[in-house]
């Protein structure tokens, strides 16, 4: 059945207004960086370049070694997403499919961890890095954020989804628990995994202090750590700033695509109803 | 209740489960903890080696300083200009990129994009916008006719200012999880729901609402932890200010360690910090979550 | 007995906790007035190879720093600088701090000003004085004012590298537009009150489109004010004879500069940036400020940004109407320090490395690509810098302004262990009166009453 015409108008112009609404400070930032200096300290301020130039990127460039920081975020984060997706769905399985006495007050203590400031660590975590000889390295930049409460919360959740009749079955038919964690469970929450996944990285992705903490090296930054590095301590380049901005959130907005293919994939694909 | 034998046998399977992360949770966050509690009875050098035993007397100090008032303040506003307005904001989007219309996944992709932006860099682009010097968004606003107030200089506009900053990174994570929920409600329910007459709100309030509403609750408990422990919007934007009133728990944190140098009391911040964070959330999965509705 | 042995156990124990970072030599603050020769390496020592610099300079100031580095690099003494770029330079102290706690600090350190007093107590440096002393350096063609901004009971901690001083910005086409002499900026408080309220304009809503006169709200712009007053911040000789105890914000000289600050405020005819000093530096750029005070070291970066479309002038430090003789401008910027930590050959290298750098072709090209000044006097005479000052004669006002500023307490700036906590409650204090939410004497007391506790506490915790 055709859907009428004018509320598929009346919708398209909401979210037409929605992504204007929500997208216009990228679209600024990205304006932005095609502006020259003196253009950019202009009043009434621009909101397009008048003459619009690559000059801030080719500077960008020539500043930083921005290519080596987009590897090391790309490393460190893949290497915590797979860290993450391990650690966290064996957690939220045992705490939505297994009964064990505690079980509540781990989970809690889990959540706990959510709740502890940074800075209430930072330092000591820095020391037993250090001790570990591990500043300057991948490991020091990934290993201290491969658990996450916050992963095996969602996941846990998203377990608890999945209908008890499909565990029972399993347990007549003699499966073991880990079996039924592979065979059934994680298939079936391949959104949620997929979710986790992103999350994971896009927030290791854009971790700053941390990296800049244990980091000395140059050639080990982080592509947030870079970004820092055009805000001068005299003078503040905005055309310069945006260009490196646009930079380090293209190819996480271009992940970004991709993931929301293969999570409605993961969807339509006969998923959570089972 | 005894603790039977089959009892320390599923005890054993379940933290087997649980062992990789409790690991790194152990070394990487309570041990820490555990020390920085520590340093939190001590007085200080200014390279944090502890020098004097202070016992309970900088909570003391802490509880009694107006400071510390001020900074409850303005971590209350700041929870609770962000994270309602985030999540609803962010509900009422999903429902509109919910719909099967061509081209949807652009959309989406355009409204969840904040999720890929950092909040440093997140919180340049709004300092652009709020700057007091170039007043890129006040010069918009009077476009449309609207007199903007002087955001980042004005002690009410501006923890207003970094609320926006931060209702804005989060709507990529919240539009992600809430969509996923949203279509993880069967259509036969809302086909249902229809054929009883229920339309729009209605149709809104007492359908959609609940059936989502393990994922309001997961926003819920994670947004407010999440800005309860915001730093890097205030550090780039107001740097707690003016006059203190972005001067949020963390930020006290942050100023007493790294600028002031006085490890020792903001290590006793930090560990109240966690505490009014830790009654929050479990206030939260008391209260509210007897409410969530899982099918 | 069982009360020796419990007192035994705590005194043990304090002083396992007193204990401090570690290091080769001893303590870092002579008794009396010696030679400090003991506590540098060995004059024969053979420096590194290799050593690590971390700075805070970036964009054109890092290029010119790079240039710095590379040139000593290549000069045959066989030593490899490698510098480093930490962050702004309270990232730069963080990082510092957190890696003398697990001695991972680099050989040379850049801190800035206001670090002075926490790199003193930290234990951590080996004094430029030792240094000094051991080869008989000779530090007559240094700039008094800046050398003596970082000396304290006469010794010298660290080397100045990049040294600047605060002064007052003007649109001179503004200025013209208006009527008022492009050659003659206004100089004291009364003068700059008259100027902005007749170089600001509003438009036909009633909408100020330019302000006259658009400072920040920066702590350090206000410790020049006190300076240009001729009062001290603080006691004990700002800090410098002795420890200082508690702070001057309350004396008339402050409160008649808060009064003037707020007066422009109210009158519409100051713009207030709050604490951004880069907002308050696009503000002049983009012409809604006409006139704004702020470093030297930001020359460079206006004739870049704004040049094209006015002309820039510079002017002397606003100042009290009666205009004080013992009243002068503070230096600003950071300097080099030596990490005792470190082993005596890396000591050495940094040294080396120090001394490269203080010598005068050296300086002349680090102020003309940058706006600093030079650190010694006879750079003046070099080819770069007389091209720069021929070709951008604002920046004489600066050198004027320091050569003409006479050297006392007042001017040498304070020094505090808890500075950049008042540099940030000054901040505050200057907020308060600003937006109306206290007068000023309750707002000049509350401060002083808070920083007083918090140095008082700094004092019994670093003896």
């Amino acid at each position: 059945m055709r859907r009428p015409l004018a509320p598929r108008i009346l919708a398209y112009s909401v979210l037409v207004l929605g992504a204007i609404v929500v997208a216009f400070p990228l679209l600024f930032a990205l304006s932005y960086s095609f502006m020259t200096p003196s253009e950019v300290a202009t009043y009434p301020p621009p909101i397009l370049p008048s003459s619009p130039n690559f000059d801030n990127y080719g500077t960008v460039f020539a500043t930083i070694p921005i290519g080596r920081y987009l590897l090391n975020s790309f490393v460190v984060s893949a290497a915590v997403v797979v860290g993450q997706l391990a650690t966290a769905s064996l957690a939220a399985y045992a705490f939505s499919f297994l009964v064990f006495r505690f079980r509540t007050l781990l989970f809690f203590v889990f959540l706990s961890t959510l709740m502890i400031p940074w800075e209430a660590t930072i330092i000591p975590n820095y020391i037993t890095i250090r001790t570990l000889g591990w500043l300057d390295t991948y490991q020091g930049l990934a290993v201290p954020f491969m658990a996450t409460a916050f992963g095996t919360f969602l996941l846990r959740q998203a377990f608890l989804q999945i209908p008890r009749e499909l565990w029972d079955s399993a347990r007549i038919d003699g499966a073991s628990s880990l079996r039924f964690f592979r065979s059934m469970v994680l298939p079936l929450a391949r959104p949620a995994l997929g979710t986790v996944a992103i999350y994971g990285f896009l927030s290791t992705y854009n971790q700053y202090f941390w990296p800049l903490l244990i980091t000395n090296e140059r050639l080990m930054r982080t592509t947030q750590v870079g970004i820092a590095q055009l805000r001068d301590e005299e003078t503040l380049r905005w055309g310069l700033i945006m260009a490196g901005v646009v930079m380090v959130a293209v190819p996480t907005l271009a992940l970004l695509v991709l993931g929301q293919r293969q999570l409605i994939r993961g969807l339509t694909a006969g998923a959570v109803k089972g | 209740m005894r603790f039977t034998r089959r009892d320390a046998r599923e005890l054993g399977v379940g933290l087997a489960y649980l062992a990789p992360s409790l690991i790194l949770f152990v070394a990487f966050v309570f041990y820490p903890l555990a020390r920085t509690f520590i340093l939190s009875l001590y007085n200080t050098r200014t390279t944090g080696v502890p020098t004097t035993f202070a016992g309970a007397d900088q909570y003391t100090e802490l509880l009694s300083s107006p400071t510390f008032r001020d900074g409850i303040v303005a971590t209350t506003f700041f929870a609770l200009y962000t994270v309602p307005v985030s999540i609803a904001v962010s509900l009422i989007l999903a429902v509109m990129l919910n719909q099967r219309l061509r081209g949807i996944n652009v959309f989406r992709t355009m409204m969840s994009s904040t999720i890929a932006v950092s909040a440093a860099v997140g919180s340049l682009i709004w300092l652009l916008l709020f700057n007091p010097s170039l007043g890129l968004l006040n010069y918009v606003l009077s476009l449309v006719g609207v007199r903007g107030p002087d955001w980042l200089t004005q002690p009410g506009a501006a923890i207003i200012a970094v609320s926006i900053t931060s209702v804005w990174l989060l709507l990529g994570t919240n539009i992600i999880v809430l969509l996923a929920g949203l279509q993880g409600v069967p259509e036969e329910i809302y086909e249902a729901a229809r054929l009883d007459g229920a339309r729009g709100l209605r149709l809104f309030l007492r359908i959609t609402v609940p059936l989502v509403s393990p994922s309001l609750f997961f926003l819920l408990v994670v947004d407010t932890i999440n800005v309860l422990q915001s730093f890097t919007q205030i550090h780039v934007m107001t740097k707690g200010g003016p006059v203190d009133a972005t001067r949020t728990l963390v930020y006290s944190i942050y100023l007493d360690a790294f600028q002031n140098f006085q490890f020792g009391f903001a290590s006793a911040q930090a560990v109240v910090l966690f505490g009014i964070v830790l009654a929050l959330t479990a206030l939260q999965f008391g209260v509210i979550e007897r409410r969530v509705h899982y099918q | 007995m069982r009360r020796l042995t419990t007192l035994a156990f705590a005194f043990m124990f304090v002083a396992a906790a007193c204990g401090g970072g570690g290091g080769t030599s001893g303590g870092t603050t002579p008794s009396g007035g010696g030679d400090m020769s003991a506590l540098a390496p060995g004059k024969d020592v053979k420096p590194a190879a290799k050593i690590t610099w971390w700075h805070a300079m970036s964009g054109v100031n890092g290029d010119a720093l790079n240039k710095i580095v590379d040139g000593f690099n290549k000069s045959g003494k066989g030593i490899t600088v490698e510098a480093v770029f930490q962050g702004t330079y309270d990232d730069l102290l963080a990082k510092l701090n957190t890696a003398i706690a697990s001695n991972a600090a680099p050989a040379l350190v850049q801190v800035y000003d206001i670090g002075q007093v926490y790199m003193r107590d930290s234990s951590q440096i080996v004094p430029m004085q030792a240094f000094i002393d051991r080869d008989k350096f000779d530090t007559k063609d240094f700039e008094p004012a800046v050398i003596n901004y970082y000396k304290y009971q006469d010794k010298l901690y660290s080397m100045p590298f990049n040294a600047s001083s605060a002064i007052l910005y003007y649109n001179k086409d503004a200025f013209k537009e208006v009527g008022l002499d492009p050659n003659k900026p206004p100089q004291t408080f009364t003068e700059i009150a008259d100027a902005a309220k007749k170089l600001t304009k509003k438009d036909a809503s009633g909408k100020t489109v330019r302000y006259g006169f658009g400072p920040s709200i920066y702590g350090w712009l206000y410790e020049q004010m006190m300076a240009t007053s001729g009062v001290q911040y603080a006691d004990n000789g700002n800090g410098r004879d002795n420890k200082a105890t508690k702070v001057n914000w309350d004396s008339a000289e402050s409160k008649a500069i808060l009064n003037w600050w707020k007066a422009g405020i109210d009158g519409g005819y100051f713009f207030n940036p709050g604490q951004d000093n880069n907002g308050a530096a696009n503000a002049f750029d983009s012409q809604l400020s006409a006139m704004y005070i702020e470093s030297t070291a930001r020359l460079r970066g206006h004739i870049n940004a704004g040049g094209t479309k006015f002309e820039i002038g510079t002017g002397l430090y606003p100042r009290p109407d009666n205009k004080p003789a013992n009243g002068g401008n503070i230096i600003g910027g950071a300097s080099l320090y030596v990490m005792k930590s470190r082993p005596a050959e890396e000591q050495q290298a940094a040294w080396e490395f120090i001394k490269y750098a203080m010598s005068a072709p050296v300086q002349a090209q680090w102020q003309s690509d940058t706006g600093y000044y030079p650190i010694v006097k006879s750079a003046y005479d070099q080819g770069p810098s007389k091209e720069w000052s021929t070709k951008y004669p604002q920046f004489n006002t600066a050198i004027d302004e320091i050569r003409n500023s006479p050297q006392n307490r007042a001017t040498n700036g304070a020094v505090l262990g808890v500075m950049p906590q008042a540099r940030a409650r000054t901040q505050k204090m200057i907020e308060t009166v600003l937006l109306g939410q206290a007068s000023v004497d309750a707002a000049t007391k509350a401060a002083v009453d808070e920083i007083n506790a918090a140095i008082d506490k700094y004092n019994k915790a670093n003896p």
